[in-house]
């Protein structure tokens, strides 16, 4: 029900289940987070004060995850008044048309992602202001490693990266970089999809980027009951 | 002008078929590289920030969520028994029940697509079985179902809320009045065209009906206590009643009901009791059924997140070129007062929600127009909920109405059909719209009531 | 608007542009800048978190996508650890003291504290002292104890908090009118104009004169870009700064004195302390500055005391 996307190998049908799963528990660790900081509020006048953080973070993880499936089980929503009335050729063209612009969305956003992200990690930004040309050079300033979170402790676990990351400083927050590598991890699996279609279209498997509304999905299963009998 | 070729960039994006949501991203994008000397990792900074930094917008999964598992959970079914047992023996007593199920349950789910799936699905095919045609009978469901935004919780008005900073417990109070009203206007002119034309009538199954109705759909309705009553009574802040909300609608469906989960009965058997399977109180929650409605809530995120993020891209380029001040410097200019500023507003909105989802919408045109009704002395609460109607609208005129689509889809037929069957109650939502623009009172009654003016901080 | 080959300056803040201390501030200086340097600078102006907020802009200003912002004090903390003394309860007996240790050389040291970070302090401006109020009165730090404050993310304040059995929650500040009204939180604390400007005094029993804390700003830039001006544009920027801040900072008091004076005359209650219930509040959060010591620095503590026993 969930699309019309058919994983065709063991191993797709393995990352289509995987992908779902990581959405449902994003999405299900946003409410228990959110609930159980309620509930300690008003019943114990207590609470986790990074659980606000927590879930603003895994809401931008939840879509930042999500797009690139989305974009897999054509699931984004568009508009086909146009497409709808010109001859299959034209429509292949305009989808071709269309992918080569999402593509070169995701392109562009995957260079601001990386460049927004690398300092952060103490790595190296793209020089270049539409494509990268090149590595900066790392200047005093482009070390961002020590960069942390407002309201997130540190897990004591992780201690053995503040040597790599920190100069060997103590973090008493979680760094940045951590929660922010979805950006360039979502924005590099987006291209990824995107460069998937465009061969699906190209191929002839694929006729579009879109639906043409957000509900097909739920409400294929009901439609059958006002059907003409 | 270079604001013209912005949008109209935006628009043929959208018409040769790249998703909205990339259309709008895309041409901010190349706008703020070519005018502007911002970077393009600023561009992925707004893109993070617009879920990381929004508190607000952290109430869209949680609505959604809720409404999902009201939907599984055979809530919906339950509102409609109850709603057909209090006023199916009308004359268009069927289709009224339609219009007052869409009421009850738009008060439980944020969201009008929703709300049109939840009712629609079973309503629609009720009344042509009973002898409406299914012209009438997707008109009133598609024009009802937009009441899903206009009644509280909502979350076209969460997003209105976060763009603008007023407080999103006075916009929910804000609906209420307009959306009862707009119920009733529709319920009246059913009853009126039942009457003229000699309509299906439901019998009247006594009051035993109404009470048995009502107290099994009263697990579904009592999370309007739960949302009001916690946000007004000081328990949870707005985001956090969508959060408890969504936990509420998984107990009642798996504990209550039992439609879905590990209680509910396969292929037709009953549903189970929770003492033939106490652990079911564990296993619950990680149910497949449990699974598969978080991972279609957190799609459906997905797909509506990316656009609002998008539109936040456009309202960066927006902001960087100083467009709204500009925009509101002309408009000042021209001497505009505030009945002509409210019909320009109507109007701007009318056309763009004939091409885009309504959050995406708001994200982008509340910049332009608040601080000018500000300066004009317009109720920023009152225009809010003018924006919300004027989206209700546009949820039900081509070629970008979500409520057309999905009600083509419920009912089985061709698009434009729907579209000339939702006409006549358009017509209805047109007069409450220009009353709801003209009338401020109706926005402003409630929360000037129990909130006390609204604070204007800018 | 800027033309062709003017230096952009773009000031990002989240406050209003003509009520807020920073925001008439800002409003000044970007007036005599575009008045003074035109040819050479423009400055841009953006109020209410249109662009950024407080946490975002000095992102963005390492980034390089914005040149100046006047974020709260607290918000260098993640830079400098030193900075948490502006944070400190009762640490400053009033704005004066504050202003008298921001010129000392302790003070001005703290403006390139963050130079390694990327960040130059350029000005200090002053929003005013800190005040507490709840849905009940405030007399002694017992009748704090066990009710919800909304606080500003900050270890300090949060700790102080604690010190007075007062629950800190974390809230947008949107929200946090309805939130005092219907009760989700009991209360909070800030200057005279937060006060007024939010109208937080509507919702609330009545108003605790503590002055029990501050909140400044600092004027920031990326090193950078600073280092990337001409001599001739920094120098004349840095001078129109200068003679901003000391006019804003020196009006700030009557700004302050006219929302005390505004709230009261909306009917609020404020309640002033004796010295011996003040005294309490001290007793209370006082233990605070043990657990930041050694961030802050003693010499630095000792400083700022020095400076108070002065006035
Ligand atoms: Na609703
Ligand atoms: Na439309």
């Amino acid at each position: 029900m969930s699309s019309h996307y058919e994983p065709k190998s063991a191993f797709g049908r393995f990352i289509h289940e995987l992908e779902e799963t990581v959405i449902a528990i994003i999405l299900g660790a946003m409410v228990i987070v959110t609930f159980v900081n309620v509930v300690l509020r008003y019943g114990f006048n207590t609470g986790f004060i990074w659980g606000l953080e927590v879930v603003t973070f895994l809401f931008a993880w939840l879509v930042l995850f999500g797009v690139s499936y989305a974009v897999k089980t054509t699931a984004h929503l568009g508009v086909d008044a146009i497409t709808n009335l010109v001859s299959p050729a034209a429509r292949r063209a305009l989808a071709l048309l269309a992918a080569a612009i999402c593509l070169a969305y995701a392109f562009l956003l995957l260079k601001g992602a990386w460049d927004y992200w690398a300092n952060f990690a103490n790595l190296p930004q793209t020089t270049g202001r539409w494509f990268p040309t090149g590595l900066e050079e790392m200047k005093r300033t482009s070390y961002r490693g020590w960069y942390e979170v407002v309201d997130i402790p540190f897990p004591e676990w992780l201690r053995w990266i503040q040597p790599i990351m920190n100069e060997g400083e103590d973090y008493e927050k979680l760094p940045r970089f951590i929660p922010y590598f979805i950006l360039p991890f979502g924005c590099a699996l987006l291209l990824f999809r995107f460069v998937q279609v465009t061969l699906r279209i190209w191929k002839g498997e694929a006729e579009s980027l879109i639906v043409s509304h957000e509900a097909e999905d739920a409400v294929e299963d009901v439609a059958h009951m006002n059907r003409e009998g | 002008m270079e604001v013209a070729i912005l949008f109209a960039m935006v628009i043929g994006l959208m018409l040769i078929g790249v998703p909205i949501a990339i259309s709008l991203g895309f041409s901010s994008t190349i706008f703020l590289l070519v005018l502007s000397d911002t970077s393009l990792a600023s561009i992925a900074q707004s893109f993070f920030q617009a879920m990381a930094g929004h508190y607000t917008l952290l109430a869209i999964p949680f609505f959604i969520l809720a409404s999902s598992f009201m939907s599984t959970g055979g809530v919906a079914r339950r509102i409609i028994r109850f709603s057909i047992a209090l006023v199916g023996h009308f004359p268009g007593g069927l289709a009224i029940a339609g219009v007052f199920a869409c009421m009850l349950f738009a008060a439980l789910s944020g969201s009008s697509p929703a709300t049109v799936v939840a009712i629609g699905s079973i309503v629609i095919a009720g009344m042509r079985q009973v002898g409406y045609s299914k012209d009438f009978a997707a008109g009133v469901i598609a024009n009802a179902g937009t009441l899903g935004i206009l009644i509280p919780p909502s979350i076209v008005m969460v997003v209105y809320a976060s763009a603008t900073d007023v407080s999103v417990g006075r916009m929910f109070l804000a609906g209420v009045i307009p959306g009862l009203l707009a119920g009733t206007m529709l319920m009246v002119t059913i009853y009126v065209i039942a009457k003229f034309r000699n309509l299906p009538k439901g019998e009247w199954k006594g009051w035993r009906e109404v009470f048995e109705a009502g107290s099994e759909a009263g697990w579904g309705l009592f999370l309007i206590v739960i949302i009001l009553g916690g946000i007004y009574g000081g328990i949870f802040t707005p985001t956090e009643a969508a959060a408890v909300a969504a936990v509420y609608a998984f107990l009642i469906a798996s504990f209550v009901y039992r439609d879905m989960g590990p209680l509910a009965g396969k292929n037709g058997a009953p549903n189970l009791a929770l003492w033939q399977k106490p652990i079911a109180l564990v296993t619950a929650f990680v149910h497949r059924d449990t699974k598969d409605t978080l991972f279609e809530a957190g799609k459906l995120t997905i797909t509506l997140m990316f656009i609002i993020a998008n539109a936040l891209i456009l309202k960066h380029v927006l902001t960087d070129e100083q467009i709204p001040q500009s925009i509101a410097g002309m408009m000042l200019d021209a001497g505009f007062g505030p009945v002509m500023f409210l019909v320009i507003v109507n109007v701007i909105l009318l056309i763009g929600g004939q091409f885009m989802e309504p959050s995406g919408l708001i994200v982008i045109v509340a910049p332009l127009v608040f601080p000018i009704a500000i300066e004009l002395g317009i109720d920023p609460i009152h225009l809010g909920i003018i924006m919300v109607v004027n989206m209700e609208i546009g949820m039900i005129t081509p070629p970008v109405g979500l409520n057309l689509f999905v009600t083509s889809g419920v009912a089985g037929m061709p698009m434009m059909r729907v579209v000339r069957a939702a006409l006549p109650f358009l017509g209805v939502l047109f007069v409450f719209l220009i009353m709801v623009t003209y009338i401020p009172w109706l926005s402003t009654f409630l929360p000037t009531t129990f909130m006390g003016p609204e604070i204007i901080v800018r | 608007a800027c033309e062709g080959d003017e230096i952009v300056i773009k000031f990002s803040h989240v406050t209003n542009s003509d009520k807020h201390p920073k925001g008439i501030a800002a409003s000044l200086l970007m007036e005599r800048v575009n008045a003074e340097m035109n040819g050479k600078a423009c400055m841009e102006v953006f109020p209410n978190s249109t662009l950024y907020n407080d946490d975002q802009v000095l992102e963005a200003m390492l980034q390089g996508d914005v040149q100046l912002a006047a974020p709260s004090l607290s918000k260098f903390e993640q830079f400098t650890k030193q900075f948490r003394i502006f944070d400190l309860p009762f640490m400053f007996r009033n704005i004066e003291a504050v202003d008298a240790f921001q010129n000392s050389e302790t003070g001005q040291a703290m403006k390139e504290s963050m130079v390694r970070r990327g960040l130059l302090g350029l000005e200090f401006w002053h929003n005013g002292m800190k005040q507490m109020s709840a849905n009940k009165p405030l007399i002694s730090p017992s009748d704090a104890a066990g009710l919800k404050f909304r606080v500003q993310p900050s270890d300090v304040i949060k700790a102080q908090m604690e010190a007075i059995g007062v629950s800190p929650q974390p809230m947008a500040f949107s929200e946090v009118y309805g939130a005092l009204q219907t009760g989700v939180v009991d209360g909070q604390e800030n200057t005279w104009s937060n006060i007024y400007g939010q109208k937080f005094f509507e919702v609330q029993d009545g108003i605790t004169e503590t002055n029990h804390g501050i909140i400044d700003y600092m004027v920031v830039t990326s090193v950078d870009w600073w280092e990337s001006l001409p001599e001739d544009v920094s120098s004349q920027l840095r001078t129109i700064l200068n003679e901003v801040t000391v006019e804003r900072n020196a009006a700030v008091g009557q700004v302050d004195a006219d929302a005390r004076q505004a709230v009261l005359d909306a009917g609020a209650t404020i309640r002033e302390l004796t010295p011996e219930q003040r005294q309490e509040w001290v007793d209370a959060m006082k233990p605070v500055w043990e657990q930041f010591k050694d961030d802050v620095g003693q010499e630095n503590i000792d400083a700022a005391q020095a400076i108070n026993a002065s006035m």
